[in-house]
């Protein structure tokens, strides 16, 4: 028993728990970080004895540490990336659809989609949030240099809209509002579909960064593929089914070329680009490109039987889904490896000047 | 504004004592990060966190460092007490959406604990890996500049412990005119290898030049430090500008499905 346990009158607060060793009795707790809140007691560590691998394992890093720090986000967003795009897609679509006469069906479909979407964006946002209750200090400033600001402000301003457009099909606002919130949805939906891009290529992660002029695109084409392939799984009108069709098949091809574009542009650098092809991310990334070329396949005949369109659908859906945890997995594996950042800034790949 | 005060953190003064690292947590009164042995030399505590404002590295190295020859023949330690470097243009205050990263008075970057929403985007945006969100807490925490001390015309704790004077607060266009007087007296002594990093905008444009700066001897990854790090949101244009373009392809294809027969 320490002294401290022995000393009488003197209770043991949690501040002498949490391993800041600060009596209460005897000192205020009103540091920088006394605020940090601890989970007490302090878990034991795993015993691990190193070996003498351990302190020659490299010359070039220090101790094979990261230099990065993992992201912190959980695999709901991800998730996010991928109902963000499908809901602005389908906000485009939907808008595209309003300006043509008879296409109505298909226009309450995308609305549902697109508000639906954005609904469970803005739940799976807040839940991955440190602190959820504060989820309203994402519009207390405006930062144009942080694209998690913009995007914030672009799921606002698409949520309001795109629910506003959904609501017009149960109840008796006016059409001209309905419609014209339809239309914004829609302008608001493209940079919702590809500003997650923006935000990942905006970190140090060098797999994130090296890829930042090719993955805005992927992730619009494969917006595409996920509005296209979610109105697959529906029962449409002939005319409707013909457009997802088209829609789909431009979106799928793209996204395979922009996929290619991203190993290209990663290529620069071949540590940075084994990140994306090694491991859980690459077997992932193989994945996604495999399931959104069957799906480009299946979509190909003029008149698929409803298997057939279910199937497309299904195959798109999960490519484009399984993409976002690709990138999102890579980027996780590349803040791990410290080689992958120097390789990258010593082969001026990251230089501040430039492009 | 006061002036721009900083750290010019000279390594080849550090004898790896910690000191810096003790004072920081008993001033801050940050917790405990339990005790780990890792084997890596004297480095206990592996990397900054957001506990661990500062730490100090121990490399190691098969190669012989002035006077230390004769003793230990082809070794030589290099220690570092590493820190946030304040950067002049800061990753994780370009990436703050909530306004909770904020520039100080004193040139410092400064978190906000009553705001941070705990987005984790500095965490990711951060090209020292410093800053680090507290999974309990959920907030993103990382060194003050003792801000508190600051307020009230203290030396940083870590300054104020640090027995050879390794760790040297003040004036950042003071503390620039010392560090390149030392690399000089260094040169001079034979310390060819001594050289600065992040002192100007100039030798590292990607972050405008780092208002905690170190006198480094050998090359900055084997201290774990980037060799070239930018600032994430300088390198945004390209990308906005391609999901711009991107953004149009996908409303002229929308337009064109629907509108084909």
């Amino acid at each position: 028993m320490s002294d401290r346990e022995e000393a009488p009158g003197r209770s043991l607060g949690t501040s002498n728990l949490d391993g800041r060793n600060i009596d209460p009795a005897l000192g205020a707790l009103r540091g920088e970080g006394a605020g940090q809140l601890v989970r007490t007691p302090i878990a034991p560590e795993p015993e691990r004895l190193p070996s003498a691998a351990d302190s020659t394992a490299s010359q070039d890093s220090y101790y094979d540490l990261p230099i990065l720090k993992e992201t912190v986000w959980r695999l709901g967003v991800p998730v996010y990336f991928y109902l963000g795009g499908l809901a602005g897609a389908s906000a485009a679509l939907g808008a595209a659809a309003q300006l043509r006469p008879g296409l109505a069906a298909m226009v309450r479909r995308t609305r549902f989609v697109a508000a639906a979407g954005a609904m469970v964006s803005a739940v799976l946002l807040i839940e991955d949030l440190g602190r959820p209750t504060r989820f309203l200090n994402m519009l207390r400033v405006v930062r144009l240099s942080s694209p998690m600001s913009v995007g914030s402000w672009i799921l606002t301003a698409f949520g309001a809209l795109s629910s506003i457009a959904a609501a017009g099909e149960w109840t008796s606002l006016p059409r001209k509002y309905v419609d014209g919130a339809g239309l914004a949805a829609g302008a608001f939906g493209l940079p919702l579909a590809g500003y997650t891009a923006v935000l990942l290529a905006c970190t140090a992660v060098p797999v994130w960064q090296g890829a930042r002029t090719t993955l805005p695109p992927l992730f619009l084409a494969s917006a595409a593929t996920s509005a296209a392939s979610a109105l697959d799984l529906m029962d449409l009108p002939p005319r409707a089914q013909a457009i997802a069709r088209r829609f789909g098949l431009c979106g799928k091809a793209a996204e395979l070329l922009a996929a290619h574009a991203v190993e290209r542009e990663l290529s620069s650098v071949p540590r940075v680009l084994r990140v994306l092809r090694e491991g859980l991310p690459g077997a992932l990334w193989v994945a996604a490109r495999l399931l959104t070329a069957v799906s480009l396949v299946a979509s190909a005949p003029r008149r698929r039987p409803r298997w057939l369109r279910v199937a497309s659908g299904l195959c798109g859906t999960a490519g484009s889904v399984v993409l976002r945890f690709a990138i999102f997995q890579a980027g996780r594996a590349a803040a791990r490896n410290p080689r992958a950042t120097f390789d990258q800034q010593r082969s001026g790949a990251a230089a501040a000047t430039g492009s | 504004m006061a002036q721009t005060r900083g750290f010019f953190t000279d390594t080849t003064l550090c004898i790896g004592c910690k000191a810096c690292e003790v004072a920081c947590k008993q001033w801050n009164q940050l917790p405990d990060d339990g005790f780990h042995f890792t084997g890596n030399s004297y480095d206990n505590t592996e990397q900054l966190g957001s506990s661990t404002w500062r730490h100090v590295a121990f490399v190691e190295r098969p190669v012989p460092l002035g006077a230390q020859l004769e003793a230990h023949g082809n070794f030589s330690w290099l220690m570092m007490s590493d820190v946030c470097k304040h950067c002049a243009q800061a990753g994780c205050l370009d990436a703050c959406p909530t306004g909770s990263i904020v520039r100080t008075e004193f040139g410092s970057v400064y978190v906000q604990p009553e705001i941070c929403n705990g987005c984790g985007y500095c965490v990711s945006a951060c090209p020292f890996g410093v800053i680090e969100r507290r999974e309990e807490d959920g907030r993103a925490w990382k060194c003050t500049l003792c801000y508190d001390r600051l307020k009230s015309d203290l030396v940083p704790a870590c300054a104020k412990a640090c027995p050879t004077a390794s760790i040297q607060f003040g004036d950042l266009v003071q503390l620039r005119v010392r560090a390149r007087e030392r690399v000089a007296e260094l040169q001079q002594r034979g310390v060819t290898e001594a050289y600065l990093y992040g002192a100007s905008a100039e030798e590292q444009p990607g972050t405008s030049g780092l208002n905690a700066f170190f006198l480094l001897l050998d090359k900055p990854e084997k201290y774990n430090l980037p060799p070239e790090p930018v600032a994430p949101a300088r390198k945004a244009g390209r990308s906005w500008a391609s999901m711009a373009l991107g953004a149009v392809g996908l409303a002229v294809l929308a337009l064109v499905a629907t509108g084909a027969r």
